[in-house]
């Protein structure tokens, strides 16, 4: 039950990290649970990724005095559209909140001087000319999308979009 | 495109009056009676004509109308969606073209693989400067773009890169004339602001099955989104602001504006509010508008609507919510009810950098921007053109040239318009041509005109040689000399034509002289038969007279 490839990509972080990420994604059996419809996510991939390396506990270190907010899993949860079990929630939570205090340590940068950067400077305009280009593997993207019918990628029915 | 264009207006005109129709049903359904909002002299005509078909007594209707326009004032706002005509999508080369089989038009950067990276095309800013500065709005200079996070399996990356807090332009606003046959008048819209943005693919949901299908082709094609202040009252005038959008954007060139291939898409927000209260009401947002008449009358339909409710005190029954309109039963109907405002969590793009607009950029697109459909009316009209002709030339950019380039020949001005708005656009809607594609050229236009008003052709024959320069093309010039069609203005050889007439007819002659004057029609007819419609028929007559007379 998963909708086309992207669409299981993940609603927590930013897409830099999701490409860094996706590249150990497997079709783990981290998530085995019934209630969970959607086999990749990118929340999960995150701690996949974290636990392929040496575990998620490594991530965080000792003196952290994070400021920020403490996770709300269910919300999260519902956010990225994934069902946990009251279980799972109790479980992920304190792992979700040691990735979060684990940024958090960037709280304490004194910032007052600096003017804010949203995205990393680039060199120009960095544009592109419209000019059409067919991409060459279109067959091994269709290859991979895993229900194609008739043209189409067949997905769940969902009717509502919010 | 361009008699489309023209004759799309006047349908939607000519539809107006089954406007009520629906409603009436709806009234009947319900056992209340109540009635579009009216406020305009024209509209209260086309209602007049309605009369005989909702079968309700026409005065008790009347008095509900006037209740209706005298207690409420509805808000009116729109969200417009152009897709813009670039060869590739926003952020990857993929080509677009509307109607190819699906996904065909995909690479990893539209279909939302891991790892690709967005790169803009160059067009899209471009267009979107062009809109900007045409709406007369207020460009900014640092903008950025940002990710609207939502779930939805027409979005393959599980975002949609839009602009969010800091828009391209803001602050602007849409010169527009409401037609003739709605009363006619000058409006000014705001625009609160234009941004860029990219397409979702196309989602079809089966009949039967639990599944849907995906159709990645329109996903990443670039989109400008122009959001209207609340700046308008009826259903008319919100047809107004979009038809006038369309026409904008097709005059930049930004877009083809075609609303059934949904390149032009309006989403409308409705409220109604007590006359005189500042406040607004809740909004309605109607979405599934196909044409400018459907954005018409499920405005006007969503207002009765929300008028009633008000009016019988349930006023708390108005909730905020999608409805959709349903064009078979005209009508509007709950989409789906908002609980809460969607949490899109918006952050700045980061694989992307920030848009930087340079005055000298700026300057360029500015010195570069086509004539709008506001200045070309207002020009027209100091040329002395009549509104409703102004409204037909400016209506579509093709004709609007086609003329321009007529006059530029030296044209008189009222002729060329007269020729364009009656033979030329009745054979273009007869053969479904637009005007590009007719054979006739501005030049051999002028060049027709002037040979009429300088009395070398004769306006029926004029006539004949504008049928075969619409079908086959040619020079007046060569048609003149191929088919020997100069107008006889020799008075002797006019004459010969008489007396040989007369000679032929010496029955009706006797009569005419016995004082069958009529008979001077039939006469005229038979030598401009013989002269083979080439006689000057001023000359024509006079001799005809003198030589009819002289003998008696």
């Amino acid at each position: 039950m998963r909708m086309g490839m992207g669409s299981c990509r993940a609603l927590l972080v930013g897409r830099g990290v999701a490409a860094t990420a996706s590249a150990s994604i497997q079709k783990t059996q981290f998530f085995n649970s019934s209630s969970n419809s959607f086999g990749l996510c990118f929340s999960k991939s995150v701690l996949i990724t974290c636990r392929n390396n040496n575990g998620v506990r490594s991530c965080s270190t000792a003196s952290i005095r994070s400021s920020l907010e403490p996770p709300d899993v269910p919300r999260l949860a519902d956010t990225a559209r994934i069902s946990l079990t009251q279980n799972e929630v109790e479980e992920f939570a304190p792992k979700i909140r040691q990735v979060i205090d684990w940024f958090g340590q960037l709280q304490d940068v004194d910032l007052h001087s600096i003017e804010p950067a949203i995205r990393a400077d680039t060199e120009g305009s960095n544009l592109r000319d419209d000019v059409p280009e067919t991409f060459e593997n279109r067959e091994a993207m269709i290859a991979a999308v895993p229900s194609f019918e008739e043209q189409y990628i067949k997905v769940p029915k969902v009717l509502n979009k919010e | 495109m361009s008699t489309t264009m023209a004759s799309t207006f006047l349908r939607s005109i000519q539809k107006h009056p089954l406007m009520l129709y629906p409603t009436a049903l709806f009234i009947r359904k319900n056992g209340v009676l109540y009635c579009t909002m009216k406020n305009t002299e024209v509209q209260t005509a086309t209602q007049e004509k309605q009369k005989p078909r909702i079968k309700v007594p026409p005065r008790t209707q009347t008095i509900t109308t006037n209740n209706v326009s005298k207690d409420y004032e509805a808000v009116i706002g729109i969200e417009t969606h152009v897709q813009l005509n670039t060869l590739t999508k926003a952020f990857c080369s993929c080509p677009y073209n509307y109607g190819s089989p699906p996904n065909t038009s995909v690479c990893p950067i539209c279909m939302g693989l891991p790892g690709a990276l967005p790169v803009l095309n160059s067009k899209v800013i471009e267009y979107a400067v062009k809109l900007g500065l045409a709406l007369n709005c207020k460009l900014s200079s640092n903008s950025k773009f940002d990710r609207k996070q939502y779930f939805y399996p027409d979005l393959p990356k599980g975002y949609q890169i839009s602009q969010f807090d800091v828009p391209i332009a803001t602050g602007g606003y849409l010169d527009l004339d409401l037609p003739v046959e709605f009363g006619g008048g000058h409006r000014k819209f705001g625009i609160t602001r234009v941004h860029m943005e990219e397409d979702a693919g196309k989602l079809l949901h089966s009949e039967s099955g639990s599944y849907s299908q995906v159709d990645l082709n329109r996903a990443g094609v670039p989109l400008l989104e122009i959001v209207s202040e609340p700046d308008m009252r009826t259903g008319i005038e919100a047809a107004e602001y979009a038809a006038e959008l369309q026409r904008l954007v097709r005059y930049l060139g930004v877009s083809n504006g075609n609303m059934q291939e949904g390149s032009l898409r309006c989403d409308v927000n409705v409220s109604i509010r007590p006359i005189g209260q500042s406040q607004f009401g809740t909004k309605v947002e109607i979405k599934n508008l196909n044409s400018f008449s459907s954005v018409s009358r499920a405005i006007d339909f969503e207002i009765s609507r929300q008028v009633q409710l008000h009016s019988q005190g349930q006023g708390d029954q108005i909730i905020q919510e999608t409805r959709l309109w349903e064009e078979g039963a005209q009508k509007t109907v709950t989409m789906r009810k908002k609980e809460g405002l969607a949490d899109y969590r918006y952050f700045p793009e980061p694989d992307l950098p920030g848009v930087i607009l340079t005055k000298e950029y700026v300057d360029a697109i500015r010195d570069s921007l086509p004539e709008a459909p506001e200045m070309k009316r207002r020009r027209y009209e100091k040329m002395g053109l009549s509104m409703q002709d102004v409204l037909f030339l400016a209506n579509d950019i093709n004709v609007a040239q086609f003329f321009d380039a007529t006059i530029a020949k030296g044209a008189d001005v009222k002729l060329a318009t007269n020729w364009i708005m009656s033979d030329i656009a009745a054979y273009m809607k007869n053969e479904k041509l637009t005007i590009n594609e007719i054979k006739l050229v501005p030049q051999e236009l002028a060049e027709l005109i002037a040979s009429i008003k300088g009395g070398t052709i004769s306006g029926k024959i004029g006539k004949e040689i504008l049928f075969e320069l619409l079908a086959k093309g040619g020079t007046v010039k060569g048609l003149i000399k191929e088919k020997d069609l100069v107008q006889i203005v020799d008075p002797v050889e006019i004459g010969k034509m008489v007396d040989k007439v007369l000679t032929e007819n010496p029955q009706q002659l006797e009569q005419y002289r016995g004082g069958k004057t009529k008979l001077q029609g039939y006469f005229a007819g038979q030598v401009m038969k013989v002269s083979k419609g080439k006689a000057n028929p001023g000359l024509l007559n006079k001799i005809l007279l003198e030589k009819l007379n002289a003998k008696s």
